[in-house]
């Protein structure tokens, strides 16, 4: 199953370069990708904040300087311009040298920046929200191939779009058809098409990878499992054996070579006897346990030729080369029919064919708007859902099971309950009974009667 | 069904769509569309195809009745009986939750074909005796691309029957192994000397003596007449009267005072057989839940392990029912071993024993303490530790009572925890040997 992934690793790789090859093209007509993008937007947002800093400590101050001096804050406010903004961040005005020294002239500069940087930061937020979809979605792809999630390959794929969406709404050139085409096969090879039929590529073989790792995985990490098991088996019970010899073992060196740290079983085991308990006869236990469950395994593999292969469930390990066939033909029909579907769905032509729409909007200018998508989208992709409802209703695959117990076994069951019912009322009168016989045997005795050994031992006990 | 991952496709299908819409962009709307056909194309199909109803579970188990602390190995064949392949089913074999899993897992995740079946085992070490079930098992039915699943779960259970641990057994074995000193350490045959034919030593001949018991060579040896003594091994007739009241039950799950009772029981049973002893069980609480009389049949451990796996803690003891209920049923003089923490009222069990007494039989009480089994001490903030010691003492001297009284009668308590439990049990068998109680 692992050259089956890594083959299908290698098409996420080729369709994701591919995809990014294609933003990155359809996004470079609009001169978006300048490098130093995401520098100047750091650089900005600091300006930013020194002057809101700026701004904060004037009015705190000078409330203060009043409060407490009744004195004009003016040098102070032209102070903390010439210190916050000026010198640290590099805003001095063109034509201007040396600091400010006139408050009104601070104030109106602050204003002008504020309106300036702010203007900045928007302009190179888009420049610098692209770059980091961009990152964001390299990331994730990679995350994708090594841990093989699927979050990590929605993620890559939702980055990836994101970058269009926000270029869409910053009013930058994005893919797009002038005029949707009326024929499927302009369609089909349309570099639009090409670059959503791609897109969406990366996002099946993403998938198709991972459900080739997962599939295959289990059954290669079963495997890996029980040798680790095995061995650290084989290991406890020499150690086992070394203990009762007297010679003194490492637990932890044990633990690390073998894996025995994940085999809870035998650790608790191995630190019953090594760790900690005072009592030689739980050490026994430990012992004992691991021995039995070295002979129990021992005789399982000998007895039985298929044991190894049912305790890893190789035969569950499905062939590469009907993984290889299916995934390609599963993903083809899949394309086929989405591009398909997909064109019945949006084409005006189409729509204008089979909804029989009035003539004034079939040459209005809202049958050429996506919106139109939708008046066959919704039924039709609720009707896949309400199709595989009726089905799955029909053939009633959710019911759960009931374990069925035959009418005698019912009946078996219900007398048992009646009997133990009517043998415990039974106990209970007895037990009321001898109560109250007890009691008069009590009462008889304050009377004067002879008691006997055993009423005066009873006395005795509630004394 | 559309998994999580499926309803995200979803989202990610309708912000596309609905950004394309914005911004009258076919670009976006066109990969929304692909989005949200992908998901919901193939979703009848899966349907029509993921007849869950086809698979099929066969669990196998080499044993159906363990000890507790034994292992099992649990098979789990899956059948696929329908005409279509699955791509991805999951496959959870549960199993109680106090059993341990020793080797392997009880999961599996894998492609199955039409017609195939898929075998996967485990190996479970049994805790905790009882009754327990293997299964039910739990079906996940997966696309490919994970965004649709059926769920399904199988009922069919496998029992098993978990006899108390026979741990005690095996590690007296062991240490009566390692001194060299047969099967337990100062274990000693009760015998009555001056019968039978195994030889039990010399004494000096006294007149009226018969003349062939006289050894000839050792009287020689030492200068007086000296007979040779013969004894003959007599058995013991013992009932074990294990109280499963609630009361019983306190404690850490395995450490309870039930649970310590039950592998006396266990003990006490087995060390009657190997000496040809006879041995019953009463498993009781408001009403006899199983009686096991005194007996040396091959099956009889397994017919007391049975009667003892299935003890539970609850409702209250009736000392005086299940004692008329043995009473009844023995006729041979026998030794009662009550195993009762003595919590209920005491005029029970007085009367219970006076019965006993009445009826020629003996008994002894192996009384375990409560306190002694419930959390440790130390573990306590102060005034827990104030409460459980009042608690205790009030115990304590109810139990002293009761101890006294029935001293009066010959009838001993010997007052236990968890670590003399089976010491004691040992020691009294021994000790009921030796003095010759309860002979047949």
């Amino acid at each position: 199953m692992r050259i089956v992934t890594w083959i299908l690793r290698f098409a996420s790789i080729v369709t994701f370069a591919a995809m990014a090859f294609l933003v990155y093209s359809a996004m470079d007509v609009n001169d978006v990708w300048h490098w130093a993008a995401p520098y100047e937007f750091v650089v900005t947002v600091f300006r930013l904040l020194s002057l809101i800093f700026f701004f904060a400590s004037i009015v705190l101050l000078s409330a203060l300087v009043i409060v407490f001096t009744g004195a004009n804050p003016g040098t102070l406010v032209t102070g903390l311009y010439n210190t916050l903004v000026l010198r640290m961040w590099y805003m001095q005005p063109y034509g201007v040298r040396g600091p400010l020294t006139n408050i009104n002239q601070v104030m109106a500069q602050f204003q002008g920046d504020l309106e300036r940087i702010l203007l900045s930061l928007w302009d190179n937020a888009f420049l610098f929200l692209y770059f980091l979809c961009a990152g964001v979605s390299i990331a994730l792809f990679l995350q994708s191939l090594f841990r093989m999630e699927h979050k990590y390959a929605s993620g890559a794929f939702v980055s990836m779009q994101l970058i269009l969406i926000l270029a869409a709404f910053r009013g930058h050139l994005i893919p797009n058809f002038e005029v949707f085409p009326a024929d499927f096969l302009v369609f089909l090879f349309h570099p639009v098409q090409i670059l959503a039929l791609i897109s969406f590529a990366y996002l099946e073989t993403s998938y198709q990878m991972i459900y080739s790792h997962s599939v295959g995985k289990p059954v290669e990490e079963r495997e890996e499992t029980l040798r680790k098991q095995l061995l650290a088996l084989r290991q406890a019970t020499r150690k086992v054996d070394a203990i009762e010899r007297g010679d003194k073992v490492s637990l932890t060196a044990m633990s690390r070579s073998s894996g025995a740290t994940a085999f809870s079983f035998l650790r608790e085991a191995i630190e019953r006897k090594v760790v900690g308990s005072k009592d030689a006869l739980e050490n026994l236990d430990a012992i004992s346990d691991v021995r039995r469950l070295q002979n129990y395994v021992d005789d399982i593999l000998t007895s039985d030729s298929r044991a190894r292969d049912e305790l890893t469930a190789k035969a569950a390990s499905p062939s590469s080369g009907y993984i290889i066939g299916s995934t390609i033909m599963g993903s083809a029909i899949r394309f086929l029919s989405v591009v398909a579907v997909s064109f019945l769905l949006i084409s005006p032509s189409v729509l204008t064919t089979i909804l029989n729409l009035p003539i004034g909007i079939q040459n209005s200018v809202e049958i050429l708007q996506p919106e139109m998508t939708l008046l066959l989208l919704v039924p039709i992709a609720l009707l896949f859902p309400f199709a595989a409802m009726v089905i799955t209703w029909f053939s009633k695959r959710e019911v759960v099971e009931e374990p069925k117990l035959s009418k005698e076994e019912e009946e078996e069951q219900k007398r048992h309950k009646r009997r133990i019912e009517q043998l415990k009322k039974e106990a209970k009168e007895k037990r009321r009974a001898r109560e109250k016989a007890r009691k008069e045997a009590q009462k008889r005795r304050e009377h004067g009667e002879e008691k006997d050994e055993w009423d005066k031992a009873l006395e005795e006990t509630y004394r | 069904m559309i998994t999580q991952r499926g309803f995200a496709v979803v989202f990610s299908g309708v912000l596309l769509v609905t950004s394309g819409f914005v911004w009258a962009n076919f670009y976006l709307t066109t990969l929304g569309v692909y989005l949200i056909i992908g998901l919901v194309v193939t979703l009848p199909l899966f349907a029509l195809t993921a007849n869950i109803a086809g698979i099929q579970i066969d669990r196998e188990i080499d044993k159906v009745k363990v000890f507790s602390g034994d292992f099992v190995r649990v098979r789990v064949t899956v059948h696929n009986t329908s005409r279509r392949h699955f791509d991805f089913i999951e496959i959870w074999d549960q199993y109680p939750e106090t059993w341990i899993l020793a080797i392997g897992e009880n999961f599996i995740a894998s492609r199955i074909e039409p017609g195939s079946s898929i075998t996967f085992s485990y190996i479970l070490q049994a805790r905790m005796r009882g009754r327990y079930n293997l299964g039910p098992t739990d079906v996940v039915m997966r696309d490919r691309l994970g965004l649709h699943y059926y769920k399904r779960t199988l009922e069919a259970e496998t029992e098993i029957l978990v006899y108390p641990t026979w741990k005690d057994v095996r590690r007296m074995e062991a240490l009566g192994k390692q001194r060299q000193l047969g099967l337990m350490f100062g274990a000693h045959r009760t015998k009555i000397v001056g019968m039978g034919t195994d030889f039990a030593g010399f004494r000096e001949y006294v007149p009226g003596d018969p003349f062939r018991l006289i050894d000839w060579k050792t009287s020689a040896k030492r200068g007086d007449l000296v007979v040779r003594q013969f004894e003959q091994e007599k058995n013991i007739q013992v009932v074990c009267m294990v109280d499963t009241s609630g009361s019983m039950g306190n404690g850490y799950p395995e450490n309870t005072k039930l649970e310590y009772a039950i592998r006396a029981a266990v003990l006490l049973t087995h060390l009657g057989l190997e000496r040809k002893d006879l041995v019953g069980t009463c498993v009781f609480s408001e009403i006899v839940h199983s009686y096991v009389p005194p007996a040396t049949s091959p099956n009889h451990m397994y017919n007391v392990l049975e009667s003892l796996a299935m003890a539970s803690p609850s409702g209250w003891g009736d000392y005086e029912s299940a004692v008329s209920y043995v009473v009844e049923q023995t006729r041979k003089r026998s030794l009662f071993i009550f195993f009762t923490d003595m919590e209920e009222s005491p005029a029970p069990l007085l009367n219970a024993m006076k019965t006993i007494v009445a009826n020629g039989h003996r008994a002894q009480v192996i009384s375990p303490f409560g306190p002694w089994f419930e959390a440790p001490v130390g573990q306590f903030g102060p005034v827990e530790k104030v409460l459980s010691e009042a608690v205790s003492e009030e115990l304590w001297e109810r139990r002293r009572k009761i101890s006294r009284a029935l001293a009066k009668f010959n009838i001993s308590v010997v007052n236990v925890g968890p670590e003399d439990f089976l010491p004691t049990i040992i020691k009294t068998y021994e000790e009921a040997k030796q003095r010759g109680v309860a002979m047949f």
